[in-house]
């Protein structure tokens, strides 16, 4: 089961490297076209190509690329020729950091969102599905509208002064980490309402009220354990979804994070660089995914709560992130 | 994705030759002691330079395109901006248009004018204590041209392979033909290595007034080098942060987090504009989006048509528009700030009745539908050609403007469709004419073929008096202006946001903006 579950993930995020390099090949021109403009002959162009490898079939050059990253290379940078893996290490802190305060801020949000929900008896919430449905723009200019312009309190971009990160200057993070998490909490909010709703509506919630045990007893003893669960895969989607997710805020504010990278690196058909941002969120998102699997396993095989699974979150939810 | 940002600044009016000769005649001492560093416009004039501080400039600058090579594409302005402060160059844009000398204390001509000789400087040394040579300078004149297919034939008109170096400090330059703008095709982007460097991955001995103290494809940290043979810099320091979005530049300067914000878009300048906390650079004639028709597509290859669509354009309407009042309207000359721009052309404006009647003769009485390509590149791209269009309606023309993704544009749609928006950003009448208006042009953009302009422009280049050049130059542009394949409507304002004590910033054209060593903080 376990092993079944780590094989389905492995092949899980080579067939979504496959999926971004053949998104990437649909793509009009390539590299070598894209870095030849102006006076370039079909001679010079054609020279760059065999220079870059791309005259190779696509299905060539992929595969080199899955055997490079096999053995932990990720090649080099089409258009500035860096090692791909120097280029993300030099933005990948950024990002993960940005990652975590935002999910760490989504789960603060969605707590009280819940807590709301469960203090009414299920009802409500359509605050947070109202504010999952704008869009991330919105949230970004609004926020710094607001923070950075009205009140002054936040910078309005978040650059980082060279030899600084964002633990040193936390006040930078504060805008990215915000906007990505309203729309993330909201999100999860409106998955997770539907688990709660549930499990207030099982008998023994009910019982355990009409016995007259005290409200957070409750919450502790009968409902949260049928929470853990749902809760986990929401967290997962979230984390790759927050890891996919940082390119706009990261453009709009300046962040410099991987986000920025992946950008820049599909406008010029940098290939390596595009394939190396897509398995990384593709990696934290099935890791993710693969926790909460194998902790629903647990559970599952545990003798007390056997329907901890039944409110499990749609699998594809995330591609609304 | 940049499309070509020709370097070169329009000449002087002053004779680049004129200044050729003073410089061959004055005594060496003399030359030595002219100070070759950037020439800044000072904002202002009143106060005593001072001393000290560090300067944080945000330039235009994506990860993926960055590069630690001063001779490949030179994709991101935060890359030029660091190559053109640890290198140094063999000329120089000056303010007045004219080549200024840097690294070349002077230079001559052969008779032909296809043979030029450089001086360089005696006293410059890179980081590492050796001495510039000639070797170097050519080596590293070779491998820019070596890399023509990633830097559009930078060079593609110096004969490297004929070009030596005689002595130590002495380089002599072969050109394919006679080319009076020599020195000028050679500013700003020649970037001097020590010779046989090809590993750029770790940071590279430059002869610059600035030297490397930590660099990252985000940021870089550079450092005054008190071993620089011009005038010392004033700044301790100068980091350089790449940032893509235009409107985070202009934040970053509005919000205290930088203290100058290059390439701005007018939109970002307008809405800082209010603020005190600002400065505004305008640097004129640095962005064109002309209308490019091809001469050799229907319905363009009948001259009443093109007259038509150049009578149709409101451009007063189309500044005020795109560039928000940051320009000046163009009377569909490709190069309108160059010094060999014809005087005694009338303007030409909007005349819809005539435009209408041209069209009827034509043969379109009934109308007529075409396609406007544009993209988002540059700020502004997709207005103007959105209002052209409907400055077209009026004169009966139907045109469908098709906005097209900017990361192919410039291989699939420039140089290829017949009608769409083109940019240049602040390009030479005569580099323009070398890579899109001789008939063997290799991206001959408007299919412009003219036996007597390819002439004219021959014996223009074999001209070594200057007065006598620019008129034979304004002289073809004339046919130009009758016939061509271009809609010039307006050229927009460069523009850069700085703090308020930032003073000394280069205002002049082309890659001038990027020699920021004189620049100093008023605190």
């Amino acid at each position: 089961m376990i092993l079944r579950l780590v094989v389905r993930t492995a092949a899980l995020a080579v067939a979504a490297t496959a999926v971004v390099f053949a998104a990437t090949e649909l793509l009009p021109g390539d590299a070598g076209q894209l870095r030849t403009p102006g006076r370039a002959s079909a001679e010079d162009i054609a020279r760059e190509r065999e220079r870059l490898g791309l005259d190779r079939p696509a299905a060539v050059r992929y595969l080199d690329w899955l055997y490079g990253v096999v053995r932990g290379d990720l090649g080099r940078s089409l258009s500035g020729g860096r090692p791909v893996a120097a280029l993300f290490a030099e933005r990948l802190p950024a990002t993960a950091v940005l990652a975590a305060a935002a999910l760490a801020v989504t789960a603060l949000l969605t707590a009280a969102a819940l807590g709301v929900t469960y203090l009414r008896g299920g009802r409500g919430g359509s605050a947070a599905t109202g504010l999952a449905a704008v869009p991330q723009p919105v949230h970004a200019a609004v926020l710094g509208a607001v923070f950075a312009g009205l009140l002054g309190w936040l910078p309005a971009v978040s650059l980082l002064p060279p030899g600084a990160s964002p633990l040193t200057e936390p006040e930078v993070l504060v805008l990215p980490a915000l906007t990505l998490a309203l729309p993330s909490a909201a999100f999860a909010t409106a998955l997770l309402r539907g688990a709660l709703g549930d499990a207030l509506r099982r008998p023994h919630v009910t019982d355990a009220r009409l016995r007259g045990l005290p409200a957070p007893l409750v919450l502790r003893r009968h409902v949260l354990p049928f929470l853990y669960v749902p809760a986990l895969q929401v967290t997962a989607l979230l984390a790759g979804g927050l890891v996919a997710g940082t390119a706009l805020v990261e453009t709009v504010f300046g962040y410099p994070g991987t986000g920025q990278l992946l950008v820049s690196a599909v406008a010029v058909r940098d290939v390596p660089v595009v394939q190396a941002a897509a398995l990384l969120p593709a990696v934290v998102l099935l890791l993710g995914m693969l926790l909460a699997d194998l902790a629903a396993h647990r559970t599952a095989s545990a003798p007390h709560a056997t329907r901890g699974t039944s409110t499990a979150v749609p699998q594809n939810a995330g591609g609304s992130l | 994705m940049t499309q070509p940002s020709f370097p070169h600044a329009p000449a002087s009016r002053r004779s680049v030759l004129t200044a050729l000769a003073a410089l061959a005649v004055l005594p060496l001492s003399a030359c030595s002691s002219s100070d070759g560093s950037a020439a800044s416009a000072e904002s202002s004039a009143s106060a005593a330079p001072a001393d000290g501080g560090t300067l944080r400039y945000a330039a235009t600058g994506s990860p993926a395109t960055a590069s630690d090579d001063p001779h490949g594409g030179l994709g991101n302005e935060s890359d030029i901006l660091r190559f053109a402060l640890v290198y140094d160059v063999l000329t120089l844009p000056g303010e007045d248009g004219g080549t200024r000398p840097r690294l070349a204390t002077s230079w001559k001509p052969n008779e032909t004018l296809d043979r030029w000789t450089f001086t360089l400087r005696k006293d410059a040394r890179f980081t590492d204590g050796t001495r510039v040579r000639a070797a170097d300078v050519l080596y590293s004149l070779r491998r820019i041209a070596d890399k023509a297919a990633e830097n559009y034939g930078r060079l593609a008109d110096f004969d490297l392979d004929g070009s030596t170096a005689p002595d130590e400090h002495t380089v002599v330059l072969a050109t394919r033909t006679p080319m009076a703008d020599a020195p000028r095709a050679l500013e700003s982007v020649s970037f001097v290595v020590p010779e046989g460097t090809e590993d750029f991955s770790r940071p590279v001995p430059g002869s610059g007034p600035y030297k490397v103290e930590g660099t990252s494809s985000r940021t870089s940290v550079l450092t005054r080098n008190d071993d620089w043979w011009g005038k010392r810099p004033h700044l301790d320091r100068i980091e350089i942060q790449a940032v893509a979005d235009p409107q985070a530049r202009a934040n970053a300067v509005v919000s205290g987090q930088a203290d100058v914000a290059g390439s701005v878009s007018p939109a970002a300048v307008k809405s800082a504009g209010t603020s005190a906390r600002t400065q505004v650079v305008r640097r004129e004639g640095v962005t064109e989006y002309p209308f490019v028709m091809r001469l050799d597509t229907e319905p363009f290859d009948d001259p009443r048509v093109r007259e038509a669509f150049r009578l149709a354009a409101d451009r007063k309407a189309l500044v005020d528009t795109v560039y928000l009042g940051y320009g000046r309207i163009a009377n569909d000359l490709p190069t309108p700030y160059d010094p060999s721009t014809p005087k005694d052309l009338p303007q030409r404006t909007r005349d819809v009745e005539k435009a209408r009647r041209l069209l009827a003769e034509a043969g379109h009485e009934d109308g007529l539908s075409v396609t406007l390509h544009t993209t988002t590149s540059y700020p502004g791209m997709d207005t103007a050609a959105t209002l052209y269009a409907q400055q077209l309606a009026d004169i009966g023309v139907e045109a469908e403007v098709k906005v097209e993704p900017a990361d192919t544009y410039w291989t699939a749609v420039y140089a290829k469709k017949a009608f769409y928006t083109g940019y240049y950003g602040g390009i030479s009448f005569t580099d323009l004419t070398r890579v899109g208006l001789l008939s063997d042009s290799p991206t001959n953009e408007t299919a412009w073929r003219s036996d007597t302009f390819d002439d004219g422009f021959d014996r223009a280049m074999a001209t070594a008096d200057d007065t006598e050049r620019q008129e034979l130059l304004a002289g073809i542009q004339k046919e130009l202006w009758e016939d061509g394949g271009y809609v010039v409507w307006g050229t927009g304002d460069g523009l850069d946001l700085a703090a308020p004590g930032v003073r000394g910033l280069p205002d002049g054209p082309g890659f001038q903006r990027m020699f920021i060593d004189q620049v100093w903080l008023d605190r």
